[in-house]
């Protein structure tokens, strides 16, 4: 009768109305506490430095110099009748890549998790490896195999087919979706696999029971009670595909497509001297459309009950025989992991190998040479950027999926007035553009009374403030899924918010907590467009030196390093999914 | 007799002792510099080079150097942002000339005459940042696999002829600001009429426009482009990888001189002091040019042939008004 009392104290702690009793009743609730701990923690990351942004974008002076109110950055930005028709191209480019990568994502979690189909253990493991490699890496690669003139792909059509020019023009809407896609897939992946495996089959059963076959229990059952994971996934990878610029840098501009990202470096982060002011109005446009997304996907998935599929009944998705069929699901899931991860690492092996990249000829295995492995093996500064890489992956992916975890069941489960405005935060440092977040960072660090600037922590706060969206999708998905009764369970046999949040909680959300940080973990091995600013020169981790060793030319060693770190990344992520909940049982 | 014997031994004996004084003068200045254990750089100078150059330096002194390298821009926002939060890290700054006269006007450099200063020719020393110790030149590469050297372009003027249409590559002007440069100074080598009417008709060529110099010269050593825009230093470095790279042999070629500049806030200011004094000497010019790197000093040349008949001409500084102004109007000359 207490535990009910107490369950009902939870719901009723909203503090609509500051008396005294009411403000009693929630501090007296440890979820109230956490929610304030976790609340600040995140609104300190996210509006520090968003705050010097938002004031960069209202005057006409650089940071640290006194400068005047004006609101011209903002009708410079936005008063120029050709930002539209960018915005439009930049919609299509974000709907297309992000719903193509869904697409993608979604087939192939279907395959290798709910399927019999065979080697799907090992295409879900690989699924991952493209996150890995810097986004600029997977956009090079697929310029040599694509490009019109020399591609290799097109080179081999010609040369088999005898016809006068390859089928394929890799710069076009079409060639940047596809490589954008490709770049966005291991991200919707994760999310939706670590849903899927959470899924509790009864439904599906009871269609079974009805006369469904397999294939339209999949797409009346299961992919609909996907919603929550889709949406999420679609989401992050829309605004991602939007803010992205090295993609569109790569195959955009030699095409002459202009989308938002290439104004906003031709206007502002590319010119000369930069104009940090306009990108941050820019950069606030961007934040509001990121800001609409977050909202429809809430609201599209607001009414969770219907989500929540992991019950307090014994569970464990059931395996689909495909018979026949299932040789076709892996020939379908081997095509996705041949475009996902096989030809683009060749391409790379062959920059490594290779003294400089050209197409391949019979003269070309005399070439070969391992130069570039040496390089990494006799360098002391590449072996002291892996340290402080796996330093800054290990612990800040953890310290960000335990502050993600935290803030995700808040957002979801609490009914605390302020859980809503929590998500707006958490969005707000990721939908700046990278390189005018690092610049935001870096205003707001330099001077911090705490002297973190030019240390590892100030990467680590970095990281977490940049990519703690990226942690909570990938929970918040799961949390939706698990249903009410087993928290209400545990509170009724005694246990407080804590150890239910222990006990109960994390071993239910195990599957989007170990994919969250997976994927941190993924991109904090190599991400540089924050670390640049803010790394002090004696410690260098490793996107920033692939950063300058791209910057001086020098490919092969980029490429070589790419795949040592995609090598021990695959080799932390099978250590991850041995200690996840699933694979366990 | 005895006057020209009095001369020479005059003139012996005061070099002698300015030999002596500026060895005792750099004796005390590695000294202090020791207690200060560290110079940081900040630079848009090739890693590799700069690496070697750290080593030597490292290795004479015992002093460590920590570097930063980025692009120009990203080096002036970095510094200057740490210079006016009054928390500067950076003893050196080694860029191109324009964004770095950008920091002097805002107090960000101190003068230093560096006892190699000398060593430069005078007209290659500005009066407050020394010498420009290298110059980086833009001319015409091609892949000689793809387009046979009788058939390459000879001149600027060529590569607007009908056969080279969709086989030029180059940096976006209305982005790369050194490409901008490059554009707007084009009629210091062929005149103002004569440049207006070639940037017009190379717009009209549709070159295929990417990002900024190297992703033009890598497009050229991969064949997928056959001929670039971008540094002659690359026809060396990509050749030297076994590139089937060349470089057309124009008569005079436009470029960006690089400085390198004391910070007036530098935490090691000893340190920047002795780092300077190697980087402008001998032993280090001499390194930066066998890695393929046109310094300004007589008789060493970068190992490309014909190096020494390339005629360098200063590209023109802009200002950020002028910056501007031209990328509107190669906005409306290059994108429409």
């Amino acid at each position: 009768m207490i535990a009910n009392e107490r369950v009902l104290a939870v719901d009723q702690s909203l503090p609509s109305s500051w008396s005294r009793t009411r403000i009693g009743i929630f501090l007296r609730q440890p979820v109230s506490w956490v929610f304030l701990i976790v609340g600040g923690i995140i609104a300190f990351l996210s509006l520090y430095p968003a705050a010097f942004l938002f004031y960069g974008s209202l005057t006409d002076a650089p940071l640290g110099v006194p400068g005047h109110f004006t609101l011209a950055n903002y009708i410079r930005a936005y008063a120029d009748p050709e930002a539209y028709p960018l915005l439009l191209n930049s919609f299509i480019f974000g709907f297309g890549s992000s719903g193509l990568s869904v697409v993608f994502a979604l087939s192939l979690a279907w395959v290798t998790i709910r399927t019999n189909a065979p080697y799907r253990r090992l295409f879900e493991l690989t699924a991952i490896i493209p996150n890995i490699l810097p986004p600029i890496l997977v956009s090079i690669s697929w310029v040599m195999l694509l490009n019109p003139s020399n591609g290799l792909i097109n080179a081999s059509i010609v040369k088999l087919l005898g016809v006068e020019q390859g089928p394929f023009n890799i710069y076009s809407i079409p060639g940047l979706i596809f490589v954008e896609a490709l770049i966005l897939t291991p991200l919707a992946f994760l999310i939706i696999a670590a849903a899927m495996k959470s899924m509790d089959p009864s439904l599906e059963e009871s269609a079974k029971t009805l006369g469904s076959g397999e294939l339209g229990v999949a797409c009346r059952i299961t992919f609909p009670l996907m919603r929550p994971a889709i949406l999420a996934a679609a989401t992050l990878n829309f605004v991602r595909a939007v803010e992205s610029f090295d993609t569109p840098a790569i195959i955009a501009l030699p095409a002459r497509i202009e989308v938002f990202t290439t104004k906003i470096w031709r206007e502002a982060l590319g010119s000369f001297p930069t104009n940090h002011n306009l990108a941050a109005a820019y950069g606030v446009g961007i934040l509001a459309i990121a800001l609409t997304f977050v909202y429809l996907y809430r609201r599209l998935t607001s009414q969770v009950e219907n989500f929540s599929t992991v019950t307090g009944k014994g569970f464990r998705p059931h395996q689909i025989d495909l018979g026949g069929w299932r040789y076709l699901a892996s020939g379908f899931s081997f095509l996705l992991l041949v475009l996902l991860v096989i030809l683009p690492i060749l391409v790379l092996l062959l920059v490594a190998l290779l003294p400089y990249y050209h197409v391949p000829t019979w003269q070309t295995w005399h070439k070969l040479t391992l130069e570039n492995f040496r390089y990494i093996w006799a360098t002391s500064r590449v072996h002291r950027a892996f340290a402080n890489s796996m330093f800054l992956a290990l612990f800040g992916a953890t310290v960000c999926m335990t502050l993600a975890a935290l803030a995700s069941y808040i957002t979801v489960r609490s009914k605390i007035a302020a859980r809503g405005i929590l998500e707006g935060l958490v969005f707000i440092p990721w939908a700046f553009p990278g390189t005018a977040l690092a610049l935001g960072l870096l205003w707001a660090y330099v001077d911090f009374p705490i002297p973190v600037y030019a240390t590892i922590w100030i990467i680590l706060i970095a990281y977490v403030t940049r990519f703690l969206p990226y942690g909570m999708r990938a929970v918040s998905s799961t949390i939706i899924q698990i249903h009410k009764e087993l928290e209400e369970a545990s509170v009724v046999c005694g246990a407080g918010f804590l150890s239910t949040f222990r006990r109960v909680l994390i071993p239910m959300m195990r599957p989007g907590v170990m994919a969250g940080w997976i994927i941190l973990v993924t991109i904090f091995m190599r991400e540089f467009s924050a670390t640049l600013f803010l790394y002090s020169p004696g410690a260098e981790p490793l996107g920033p030196l692939l950063y300058f060793l791209y910057l001086d030319g020098m490919r092969g060693r980029v490429a070589a390093i790419g795949l040592v770190i995609s090598l021990i990344s695959v080799i932390l992520i099978a250590i991850a999914q041995r200690y996840s909940h699933w694979e366990s049982k | 007799m005895l006057k020209k014997i009095m001369f020479f031994l005059s003139l012996f004996t005061s070099i002698f002792y300015a030999a002596a004084f500026a060895q005792a003068q750099s004796a005390k200045l590695i000294e202090a510099a020791k207690k200060e254990g560290k110079a940081v750089a900040y630079g848009s100078l090739e890693s590799d080079t700069m690496d070697a150059i750290i080593k030597g330096f490292q290795k004479k002194t015992g002093i460590e150097v920590e570097s930063w390298r980025a692009s120009a821009t990203k080096v002036m926002d970095r510094s200057m942002s740490e210079f006016r939060a009054g928390k500067p890290l950076a003893d050196v700054i080694l860029i191109n000339d324009n964004p770095l006269r950008l920091m002097q006007q805002q107090g960000f450099f101190q003068k230093y005459e560096s006892p190699t200063n000398s060593e430069f020719p005078k007209e290659a020393i500005d009066p407050f940042l020394g010498p420009r110790y290298r110059n980086v030149i833009i001319g015409i590469v091609y892949n000689k696999s793809v387009i046979k050297p009788a058939d390459a372009p000879k001149s600027l003027e060529d590569l607007v002829k009908p056969q080279y249409k969709g086989k030029i590559v180059m940096p976006d002007p209305t982005q790369h600001t050194t490409t901008m440069q490059w554009v707007a100074s084009l009629y210091k080598l062929m005149g103002k009429e004569k440049a207006d009417k070639f940037i017009r008709d190379l717009a009209a060529m549709k070159p295929i426009l990417v990002e900024s110099l190297l992703p033009s010269a890598e497009r050229v050593a991969t064949g997928e482009t056959p001929i670039a825009i971008t540094y002659v230093k690359y026809a060396y470095m990509f050749g030297k990888k076994g590139a089937p790279l060349d470089y057309v042999r124009l008569p005079k070629m436009m470029g960006d001189g690089h400085y390198i500049g004391l910070a007036s806030k530098a935490p090691h200011v000893n340190a920047g002091k002795a780092f300077i004094d190697y980087f402008l000497d001998d032993e280090s010019m001499n390194m930066m040019a066998k890695l393929g790197e046109f310094v300004n000093r007589k008789g060493v040349l970068p190992p490309l042939p014909d190096a020494d008949k390339i005629g360098f001409v200063e590209m023109d500084d802009l200002s950020a008004k002028e910056f501007a102004e031209k990328k509107k109007e190669y906005t409306q000359i290059f994108l429409r």
